[in-house]
């Protein structure tokens, strides 16, 4: 058996090593030192098994192929030969003055930019080929009906990018010590610049993977590779040159109060934000009927709530000024339009499998049936993420009328409440009618996922263009400010609200947009309402008498010391 | 054969509608533990499809399909655990050899330890493939290929295999030898599906077979259930001492006789009858006076079957 042999290899291998200890090498080199070497192995080897068993299947496989591969190979040796290269040549050109000056900043740059090439371009695209490869080689069909869990395949790819960008790094990291030797950088520098590079490459290898599990087709693979490319060495040049800047001003900024709080902020958003990008890609590559949507709602939640409280900590560090509640309530309108028009492209009708699990009880049913699948549910979570947004900011508006010192910002407390009504109103009507667009095609065609959500930018594409475009037209109109034909014209009407319309057309806008949203909410009520009768069924019979198996309930302990054990 | 009570593999109405294509129509069928049943039909027929939804890499527009009891639409991680489906094409990965793809699979079928080594072990004993442990997967031979394919999908011991078009490509002695590895592996208790083009292959191995054509099932069942099915003939032929066209004027006015052609003394026809009405032909024969010198009846085989039952077409 191969198992067995290569099992033979390494015992012999281990007693080779361990006849070199120092303790061994005087013992003969007879049974004893090999009985006693087996029996070290017989000890580790169930460890290693172990160890081998507990890492991902994925993560095994394409480590082992790298080393093999030549493109790895060579990738990594031109990347060690560029930076002698840069030794080399940094060398020459500083010269003697090299004890004196403190060169270890220009030096670093370069280093810098030769380790970003890899980890910003090469790592974050070999992660979206190797899904995309899959498919092409026809081994995706085999892999995912293995029992590898979609999470699993997900963090198996990026298992082998954090493999990736660690051999990347040893190539680099002498020459990176080699800097601070040269003075003129100091460590936290260099800590900063490694951090943000390693985990900047692992989101954009998320963002790699995310895109090639959402490019089926071999036309949009092709595209989205393309446009994946350009994208990282934009990333690549631009995250260069700030690599740059931060070498030459971290003095100024490095370790302050201010610099650990954006950094706690922006770790915040980045945990978030790689969270959903991670249950999104794994939801992509899940089978239809299992619920793909709970995770995806409950990380938006989270990641609302952190915005919610960077947002609030912002506005209170800076004396509770409106600004800040503004631009907490025109971010969350562009998140949850979008977030929205992604939930209410769902496909309609809840699976068997996902009706085995509905919450049950009342209160369960009444506050978790929001996380339920399906494109009402998605409009009714929409909407209420929406709705606490504005409540939340009335709150803070109020707060700040009693607590601002100091001269107020360029929005009055009106014009602010004017723009939260009027944007929440815009949110939820487009949604419902982008929503209502697709229910209708949907009785005539096959809508996937996709279409509906270009259906929804086309909804809110027309809603805005064409009155713009009637206005241009218009003899009369055409030099006005605004005009009430905009009204169904979210960008034109909340930045005219925002530029001071708000004494003219404010009390119109006020009320009709909620008005004519809340009407569109009652339209869609209906599908809401049936969304919500779905109730919990069953499991079949089969699938009780599988789960009994598969988790043995625990067998009964004694009731009292008399009992005696089965 | 032993039937148990609930089938491993069952369609119940299976439907798959491409953009166009009714590519499967209403297609109903069981297998059991321990039986091999052969899935043939013409190029386009709805085989792979139909394969393909059974494997959960496809779902139906309606009706479902059962392995082991799980719906393959609503528990296909079940499905999945207890199902191995060889397609008709191998993925192949770079850099990767014989004993690295194998463990791999193992790996992902969730195999540990011990119990991996030993998994990887059986199969490359069963599918004859030790030899070749260390050679990369890109390098092998299309027959090989094929043997590490067929590895592959029983790495993690499944109750249920689904072949696609195991014998594609492979040479007579390779073909064989799957043919014998098929039989083992349903004789170890395992409900098997395979479709293939080479029936005389499927005729010696399979206990029943399912006929599609353009995504509907004509008939299921043992090749000799259908052809009693579906009336087919016998091919006879007589040669006579003399008077051939005596023999052919009596054949001629006889029931049941068509398709006569005669070569000097010997005719050639179909006769529809079962064996004793065979031997009361040729005791009627020799009875008028016919000296028969020469009597042979061929029996349909899974290849007349066939052509009688499919009519050809293609969607
Ligand atoms: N992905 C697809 N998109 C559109 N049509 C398809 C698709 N897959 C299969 N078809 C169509 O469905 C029908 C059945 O195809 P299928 O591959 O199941 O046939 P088959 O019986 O396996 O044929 P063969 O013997 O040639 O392998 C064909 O008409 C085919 O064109
Ligand atoms: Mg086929």
């Amino acid at each position: 058996m191969n198992g067995d042999a290569a099992s033979t290899t390494e015992v012999l291998s281990v007693a080779d090593d361990a006849s070199f200890d120092a303790d061994v090498v005087l013992e003969p080199i007879g049974p004893a030192a090999k009985s006693r070497a087996a029996v070290v192995w017989e000890r580790i080897e169930p460890i290693l098994v172990y160890a081998g068993d507990w890492l991902n299947p994925i993560l095994v496989k394409e480590t082992r192929q790298a080393l093999k591969s030549f493109q790895f190979t060579t990738t990594f040796a031109l990347v060690l030969a560029a930076c002698w290269i840069v030794t080399i040549g940094g060398l020459a050109l500083i010269g003697p003055s090299i004890f004196y000056s403190a060169s270890g900043g220009t030096l670093l740059a370069w280093y810098y930019a030769i380790l970003a090439f890899p980890l910003i371009v090469v790592v974050p695209y070999s992660a979206f080929r190797s899904l995309t490869a899959e498919r092409e080689d026809n081994t995706y069909d085999l892999l995912s009906i293995t029992s590898l869990r979609p999470r699993q395949i997900i963090s198996g790819k990026l298992g082998s990018s954090i493999v990736q960008m660690a051999v990347y790094f040893s190539a680099v990291t002498p020459c990176l010590a080699f800097t601070y030797l040269l003075r003129g950088v100091d460590l936290p520098t260099i800590a900063v610049l490694t951090v943000y590079t390693f985990f900047g490459s692992l989101g954009l290898s998320m963002a790699g993977i995310l895109l090639a599990t959402l490019s089926e087709q071999r036309f949009a693979q092709v595209f989205v590779s393309v446009a994946l490319v350009a994208g990282l060495l934009w990333i690549c040049f631009w995250s260069v040159f700030g690599g740059y800047q931060v070498i030459q001003f971290s003095y100024a900024f490095m370790g302050g109060e201010e610099f650990w709080t954006t950094t706690l902020a922006l770790t915040t958003a980045y945990v978030t934000t790689f969270t959903l990008m991670f249950f999104a890609a794994a939801g992509t590559i899940t089978f239809s009927t299992e619920n793909r949507s709970t995770p995806l709602r409950l990380c938006m939640l989270v990641q609302q709530a952190a915005w919610i409280g960077w947002m609030a900590f912002a506005w209170i560090y800076n004396g509770y000024e409106l600004g800040f509640i503004f631009a907490l309530a025109a971010f969350a309108a562009v998140y949850w339009y979008v977030m929205g028009a992604l939930l209410t492209s769902e496909r309609v009708g809840m699976s068997q499998r996902v009706k085995r699990r509905l919450p049950q009880s009342f209160f369960g049913r009444a506050f978790l049936s929001w996380l339920n699948p399906g494109p009402a549910s998605g409009y009714m979570f929409t909407i209420a993420n929406g709705t606490s947004i504005v409540l939340i900011s009335l709150l803070g508006i109020a707060m700040s009328q009693l607590l601002a010192s100091g001269t107020p910002g360029s929005l009055s407390a009106d014009e602010l409440f004017c723009l939260l009504i009027v944007g929440w109103g815009y949110v939820v009507a487009y949604l419902g009618v982008g929503m209502m667009a697709i229910r209708l095609l949907r009785r005539f065609a096959v809508v996937n996922t996709f279409a509906a959500v270009l259906i929804h930018f086309l909804v809110i594409l027309a809603g805005s263009g064409i009155p713009t475009t009637i206005q241009m037209m218009s003899v009369d109109l055409r030099y006005e400010d605004y005009s009430l034909l905009q009204i169904p014209n979210p960008f034109w009407s909340l930045t005219h609200l925002v530029d001071g319309g708000v004494a003219s057309e404010g009390a119109i806008l006020v009320l009709v947009i909620p008005a004519a949203a809340l009407c569109i909410l009652l339209l869609n009520l209906r599908s809401v309402v049936r969304e919500l009768q779905a109730v919990r069924i069953a499991p079949p019979k089969r699938v009780l008498q599988d789960e009994a198996e598969l988790h043995p309930p625990p067998a009964a302990l004694p009731q009292n010391p008399w009992d005696e054990p089965e | 054969m032993i039937r148990t009570a609930t089938p491993q593999i069952e369609l119940r109405n299976l439907h798959r509608v491409f953009d166009q294509t009714h590519a499967v129509n209403n297609v109903s069928f069981e297998v059991y533990a321990g039986e091999v049943v052969g899935y043939i039909g013409p190029n386009g027929a709805g085989k792979t499809t139909s394969m393909r939804i059974l494997a959960t890499l496809d779902e139906p527009t309606a009706g479902d399909a059962y392995v082991d009891g799980f719906s393959v639409v609503e528990d296909p991680d079940r499905v999945r655990r207890r199902l191995g489906f060889m397609p008709d094409y191998f993925g192949t990965y770079q850099n990767v050899n014989v004993y690295e793809y194998l463990d791999f699979f193992a790996r992902s079928y969730g195999l540990k330890g011990r119990e991996r080594i030993s998994a990887i072990g059986e199969v490359m004993e069963f599918t004859q493939l030790r030899a070749l442990a260390e050679k990369p997967i890109n390098g092998l031979s299309k027959g090989m290929k094929q043997r590490l394919c067929l590895g592959r999908t029983m790495i993690h011991n499944p109750s249920v295999l689904v072949l696609d078009e195991p014998a594609a490509g492979l040479d007579p002695r390779a073909r064989i030898e799957l043919r014998e590895m098929i039989s083992k592996l349903a004789d170890a208790g395992k409900a098997i599906l395979v479709s293939s083009h080479i029936l005389t292959e499927l005729a010696e191995m399979c206990d029943r077979v399912a006929i599609i054509e353009q995504g509907r099932l004509l008939a299921v069942g043992s090749v000799a259930e259908i052809s009693a099915g579906v009336q087919v003939q016998s091919t006879v032929h007589v040669r006579v001492l003399e008077g051939a066209e005596r023999l052919q004027n009596w054949l001629a006015a006889r029931d049941g006789v068509s398709e006569l052609r005669t070569d000097g003394t010997l005719a050639v026809f179909d006769y529809a009858g079962d064996r004793a009405a065979e031997a009361s032909l040729l005791r009627a024969m020799v009875e008028s006076g016919l000296p028969v010198i020469e009597f042979g009846a061929k029996h349909k085989s899974l290849e007349d079957v066939f052509l009688h039952v499919t009519e050809g077409r293609v969607q």
